[in-house]
């Protein structure tokens, strides 16, 4: 056999170990895997997204089963992002995690302040902001499905940061690269794609809607597919662009499958909660693809799908 | 800097491992009731009564989720532990497959434990269906440590008699049962509650009461024992996608010390609360 294949992935100013990071709100804060996962041996750990003030997010029943998915309407419950820092941020430099915070916000004020204090706190590798997110009546989604308003977004946070930034885009607005091209423009360095996607359940028993907040966001391999036509898709368009895939993804297999289609990294979200090691069993299992098929590196299978 | 009791909790402290656990013995016990015991020995050591592991028998896309089982015993001399389930739909159909020898993923010990009150001389426990595994395990563990003149009570509810679970295990420890089911196919005619009302009628301050059943039950039981001032603690039932306190779906509506309200999670900082600590909606 040849030698070590080189997972190392370069995202712009970002270069992470190897390209599979945990999704935002999947993995907690990060540090609650600590006796599970060893964070120093993943690309990155996305945290939940953090707001100004702690949040309390939404009356239960906030999550439902569905046919290899799942419904969630968490509402960005949250400590709040000083809380994040003073709390949580040490413990996970302490476990050598590369850091990625997530950012949400219901204002663009927000979003910038919540930035702001992020990039002064010590061991935040890059921003990711959450112009996604589909449970929140005002914040989230409007952003990230208008282009006007999601370059305004980045525009205005690209001023207060000199992190890396990650614009997270939603799939609920129809086609998502004008917005990944006007993120871009405004500029954020990488896009990754997609956040949940709208969805109601409904329970015949009870004759009433599965979660309190009745509309949540469809997570896991029901969605994998959606995730691949858009990575595909936005690749076309931002052919330069650094993209991170996630939707669906629970095996080697399928991170690898979203790099051939043009990813520089992969997040694992609710696969998470099913198999807590799963993400370093991913990495094992590219590294293990590469080894098999021969391949240099990561960069050497990126695109091949075209 | 206040942080809000959430913050204060995140950093899961418990030891908790994931590890294939083998079948060791898959029992039928009634029609649809089967016992599954697992050879885990670190769940086996540290598993306390009211705590519950995460199963996955089979890597399926649908059911997604995991599914949490309460412990219903433990022997930590032979690394064995077992859990308790009905038959209801395709993961319990799935895991009722699973043959001796075969392997099922296993997260846990997880969550809280029942606490036994030691200033109580009548132990309480009410079990509602398929809420009385983790009770009986309980009350396995609490009968040698009983002093002179106390006591363990179980009132057992269910719809029919057909659904009534582990009566003889409780019998079998020498506690006194007192059965209720909707129907009257078997004992009293009627809730669990009202045995309960009854038994706390005579005197509260000497019962401590330990709860687990259906969340409706559970608020009935909550709002006597307050009412009595008898000290309670309930073992909740919510959705849980990952057991292990990262994916906020299981969320219980707690008051706060500074008058307020937040969010806890059923499956860390549960299942088991004290009653005074929820908040019903
Ligand atoms: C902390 C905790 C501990 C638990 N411990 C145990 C335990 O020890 N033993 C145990 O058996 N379970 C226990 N459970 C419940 C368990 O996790 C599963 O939810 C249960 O086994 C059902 O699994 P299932 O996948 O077969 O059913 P699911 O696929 O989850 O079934 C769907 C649910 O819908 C309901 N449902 C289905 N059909 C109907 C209908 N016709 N009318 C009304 N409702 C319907 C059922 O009640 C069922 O619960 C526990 C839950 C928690 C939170
Ligand atoms: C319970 C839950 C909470 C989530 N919270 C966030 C969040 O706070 N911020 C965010 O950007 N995405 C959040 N997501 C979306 C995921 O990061 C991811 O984009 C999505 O779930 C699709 O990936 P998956 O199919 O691998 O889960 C959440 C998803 C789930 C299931
Ligand atoms: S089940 Fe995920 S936090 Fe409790």
């Amino acid at each position: 056999m040849g030698l070590t294949p080189d997972m190392q992935a370069a995202l712009g100013r970002l270069t992470l170990r190897n390209p599979i990071m945990v999704a935002a709100g999947t993995f907690g804060y990060g540090v609650e895997y600590r006796d599970l996962v060893d964070l120093s041996e993943l690309g990155a750990v996305v945290t939940r997204s953090l707001t100004l003030t702690p949040r309390m997010g939404n009356p239960p029943p906030r999550v439902a089963e569905t046919p290899a998915g799942m419904l969630n309407a968490i509402g960005l419950q949250n400590d709040g992002v000083d809380a994040f820092i003073i709390e949580t941020l040490p413990r996970l430099r302490e476990a050598g995690a590369t850091v990625i915070a997530s950012v949400a916000g219901e204002t663009l004020e927000e979003y910038v302040q919540v930035a702001a204090k992020l990039s002064r706190a010590e061991g935040v590798a890059a921003l990711e902001l959450n112009l996604s997110c589909p449970n929140q009546a005002r914040g989230g989604m409007e952003f990230g499905v208008q282009p006007e308003l999601t370059a305004q977004v980045v525009a205005a946070v690209r001023q207060a940061t000199d992190l890396p930034l990650i614009a997270k885009l939603s799939p609920n607005g129809g086609e998502i690269a004008p917005a990944a091209q006007a993120a871009v423009a405004a500029g954020a360095e990488a896009i990754c794609l997609i956040n949940t996607l709208l969805g109601v359940a409904v329970d015949a028993h009870r004759r009433q809607f599965r979660l309190a907040s009745k509309v949540g966001g469809l997570s896991g391999p029901a969605v994998k597919p959606i995730a691949q036509y858009h990575l595909w898709r936005v690749r076309q368009s931002l052919p330069d662009t650094p993209l991170i895939g996630v939707g669906g993804v629970s095996s080697a297999e399928d991170a690898i499958e979203f790099i051939l289609l043009g990813a520089h990294a992969v997040q694992i979200g609710t696969a998470n909660y099913v198999q807590p090691t799963i993400a370093l069993e991913i990495v094992q299992g590219l590294r293990d693809y590469l080894t098999t098929h021969g391949f240099p590196s990561v960069d050497a299978i990126r695109g091949l799908v075209q | 800097m206040t942080l809000p009791v959430a913050a204060q909790v995140h950093f899961v402290p418990m030891t908790r491992y994931e590890l294939p656990a083998v079948v060791v013995e898959h029992r039928q016990r009634a029609t649809n009731q089967y016992e599954l015991i697992l050879h885990a020995p670190p769940i086996a050591a540290r598993a306390a009564p009211g705590q519950f592991v995460m199963l996955r028998p089979m890597r399926t896309h649908a059911p997604l989720w995991r599914r949490p089982y309460s412990i219903l015993r433990a022997n930590p001399d032979k690394g064995v532990f077992s859990v308790f389930y009905s038959v209801q739909s395709a993961f319990t159909e799935l895991l009722a497959l699973k043959p001796i020898g075969s392997t099922v993923q296993t997260l846990g010990p997880l969550g809280s434990y029942f606490v036994p009150v030691r200033t109580a001389r009548r132990h309480i426990l009410v079990a509602g269906g398929v809420g009385a595994p983790p009770l009986y395990f309980f009350a396995s563990r609490l009968m040698p440590t009983l002093q002179a003149g106390e006591q363990i009570l179980i009132l057992a509810g269910a719809r029919r008699r057909d659904l009534l679970v582990g009566l003889d295990e409780f019998r079998a420890l020498g506690a006194e049962v007192r059965i209720a089911t909707d129907d009257g196919s078997h004992g009293y005619k009627g809730y669990v509650t009202d045995l309960l009302q009854h038994v706390l009628e005579t005197d509260p301050t000497d019962a401590a009461v330990y709860a687990c059943g259906p969340n409706r039950m559970l608020q009935v039981v909550a709002h006597i024992c307050l009412e009595r001032g008898a000290p309670c603690q309930v073992s909740l039932d919510a959705p849980m996608p990952c057991g292990m306190g990262v994916c906020l779906g299981c969320a219980v509506k707690v008051a706060t010390p500074d008058g307020g309200v937040w969010y806890k999670r059923a499956c860390v900082e549960g299942p088991v609360f004290r009653a005074e600590e929820l908040v019903w909606d």
